[in-house]
């Protein structure tokens, strides 16, 4: 789907993401095995996460995706009802287009349900997509 | 290797390459998508079947009628097979993905007008990518009194798609394909047609009168492949006046009341004291619906009451109803009219659930509900508003994984109480639990169970497929169809209803669409599939 070396970059914010919801989870040696697996990367990331009050904070996902994906991180969170979730990440992906060059998101399925139309309806299409049972990852291309 | 993720069944690379060159010829590059990352969203897919069954060579999206047109030629051309998608919002049922791999997506979400809306006579013509949402917004900018009946993913669905599967919603108007009038649609060999009165020269009536003149053909055009749907006219409600609306909810704390509950209420349906496709949803559904946030900013879901992965035993299902107040059945349904007939129906409907179940009926009104999200989210549907409520039920179980099993009872008590058992038996033995909700039609139950399961474990997923097997099977022996179905068993529904059926959508197929070009596979119809 995408050439290695960014697989291995979106590999490294995934696991910076993940980091953050298994802390929050209370999974501390999780965490600390994605850490230590991450890579960094010198892409100059303009990046914005999306991301579910549930799984974390706005602080602790810009510094894990900073740590791991060192550039300048905005994250956003989609509170609300699942409606106004979906409405929301339409926005802020139209909003990030031409201005972000990167654009992923840590949510629950419900959710991700939600935001993967959100993204398609505007046109977006997704560099990879990683589920479990109660998280998503995603990245979605800018 | 193959420069393209899939190829249509019996195309060689080189012919599938040069059709793609004549598509773009026609649409341009960006229209016509062969890349990875734009065919991903189509393999999206939350039933319990393999995306590589699924997987799109391509996706195109045209934005006229001409071009449409021209796009059906060209499939005949090189035999390349067409998936026709709206907005491509039926999940649970197969979401945008092709009935098998390698077919081409043709993804009218582009097909975004709203052609006419008419105010005096409340109805509407609109082309596939219109959404709900937007038939709502051009009524709110427009200041128009006028109610679109939606289904449950009101805001991203369109009419044109939920109409053509025969979806169902919650007014009185839920019975959508009843409700629509007029389509144009582009046959298989490329020509254009107007249904009911729009062939007409001047005609006036395309979106007043449904029948037209002759054999009625509309019929043809839902759940199939025998054509694409390019508009379609759809009629409205008029909002009532304030004070005219009275949604309520009625909860019964057991299971087995589901026989008294319909008894007492087709009645009252059948006399259009209750006018609107009414709900009975079950508490597994109405507990989904709560997931909520506690303190800790954790979910709340089946997880919080059983740990376990096999089915929910009756009392944690007590413990979770106890937790959110719900009952093991739980009855929306709405009253319409002036401020006055509602008023004296809520006397009928109230007195005789009251007078059936006395002290084991707790009703709630707009009053005693305020600031309930799921009783705010059957009153938005009610009046068809944008909701996407029901997507909380993705996290009960988590793991993205949903199969809408959908048969079809009639609307008798005890019908609805041995398909309820039997779907309990036989979910539970596989391990899922029974979340489901009755829609109340005119004169049926859409009978909806959402077989919840973890698609991220292969295993689960297996036993998802087996129980919806399984499921289909047992239904069918006891002579209940399944109005609607996902696209891994759409030839297994297809071949319930009996062979002679099969048979007449094959020659229907065979005369208008002999190369198979529109969506092969769709409710079960594919001339390269055998017929037993």
């Amino acid at each position: 789907m995408i050439d290695q070396g960014r697989r291995r970059f979106f590999t490294s914010m995934f696991s910076a993401g993940a980091a953050v919801a298994a802390a929050w989870a209370g999974g501390g040696p999780v965490a600390a095995a994605a850490e230590e697996a991450a890579e960094t990367t010198a892409l100059g990331i303009n990046g914005l996460c999306l991301y579910v009050p549930s799984l974390g904070e706005a602080g602790e996902f810009v510094a894990a995706m900073s740590r791991n994906a060192p550039g300048r991180w905005a994250a956003h969170p989609l509170p609300g009802a699942l409606t106004e979730r979906y409405f929301a990440a339409r926005s802020l992906y139209e909003g990030a287009r031409g201005k972000a060059n990167t654009f992923v998101g840590v949510v629950d399925p419900a959710t991700f349900a939600v935001v993967h139309e959100a993204i398609v309806d505007a046109g977006g299409s997704f560099h990879y997509v990683t589920e479990a049972r109660d998280r998503v990852t995603f990245s979605v291309q800018v | 290797m193959s420069q393209f993720v899939a190829l249509p069944k019996g195309l060689t690379e080189e012919t599938f390459a040069k059709a793609i060159q004549e598509y773009r010829a026609l649409l341009g590059e960006d229209r016509v998508r062969t890349d990875p990352a734009s065919l991903q969203s189509y393999t999206k897919i939350m039933i319990a079947d393999s995306e590589e069954h699924h997987t799109p060579s391509a996706a195109m999206y045209p934005t006229t009628l001409a071009e449409i047109q021209a796009i059906v030629r060209i499939a005949n051309k090189y035999k390349t097979p067409l998936w026709t998608v709206s907005t491509g919002k039926n999940m649970g049922y197969g979401s945008a993905a092709p009935a098998s791999r390698g077919q081409i997506v043709l993804d009218l979400k582009t097909m975004k007008k709203i052609l006419h809306v008419d105010e005096e006579l409340g109805y509407c013509l609109v082309e596939p990518g219109v959404t709900y949402y937007d038939l709502q917004e051009h009524f709110r900018k427009n200041k128009l009194n006028l109610w679109v009946d939606v289904p449950a993913p009101s805001a991203m669905a369109s009419p044109v798609g939920n109409t053509s599967d025969r979806g169902v919603g919650y007014t009185p108007y839920g019975e959508h394909f009843l409700f629509s009038c007029g389509m144009e649609v582009v046959l298989p060999n490329g020509d254009a047609i107007r249904t009911g009165t729009g062939g007409l020269e001047n005609g006036t009536s395309w979106q007043s009168y449904k029948w037209g003149y002759g054999p009625y053909v509309d019929g043809l055009f839902t759940q199939s492949n025998l054509g694409i749907i390019t508009k379609l006219g759809v009629w409205l409600m008029k909002g009532p006046p304030p004070g005219g609306y009275f949604p309520f909810l009625m909860k019964f704390p057991r299971v087995e009341m589901l026989a008294d509950i319909i008894r007492t209420l087709m009645p009252l349906r059948l006399n259009q004291i209750i006018p609107n496709a009414c709900i009975v949803v079950n508490a597994g559904w109405e507990a989904a619906g709560y997931f909520t946030y506690d303190e800790h900013g954790r979910g709340t879901n089946r997880e919080s009451f059983y740990k376990k992965k096999d089915s929910l035993p009756p009392e944690v299902f007590q413990q979770i109803m106890d937790k959110y107040g719900c009952g093991a059945w739980n009855f929306y349904a709405a009253l319409y009219g002036s401020p006055e007939q509602v008023a004296l129906n809520w006397k009928y409907v109230s007195g005789a659930f009251k007078q059936k179940f006395g002290k084991d009926v707790r009703i709630f009104t707009e009053k005693e509900a305020q600031g309930d999200p799921i009783f705010e989210y059957r009153r938005q549907l009610m009046m068809g508003g944008s909701t996407l409520q029901e997507f909380g039920l993705y996290n009960w179980r988590g793991g993205g994984g949903s199969m809408w099993f959908a048969p079809v009872a009639a609307a008798r008590p005890s019908e609805c109480d041995k398909q309820m058992k039997l779907a309990t038996d036989i979910l539970n033995k596989y391990g899922f639990d029974y979340v489901a909700e009755f829609i109340v039609g005119w004169r049926d139950m859409h009978h909806i169970i959402d077989l919840l399961y973890d698609r991220t474990q292969e295993e689960e997923m297996t036993r998802a497929h087996r129980c919806f097997d399984e499921l289909l099977s047992t239904f069918t022996k006891n002579g209940w169809g399944t109005y609607r179905t996902n696209t891994a068993f759409m030839g297994k529904v297809a071949a319930s209803y009996g062979p002679e059926m099969m048979r007449i959508h094959r020659a229907l197929k065979q005369a208008l669409d002999p190369n198979n070009i529109l969506s092969p596979g769709k409710s079960g119809i594919d001339l390269d599939a055998s017929v037993a």
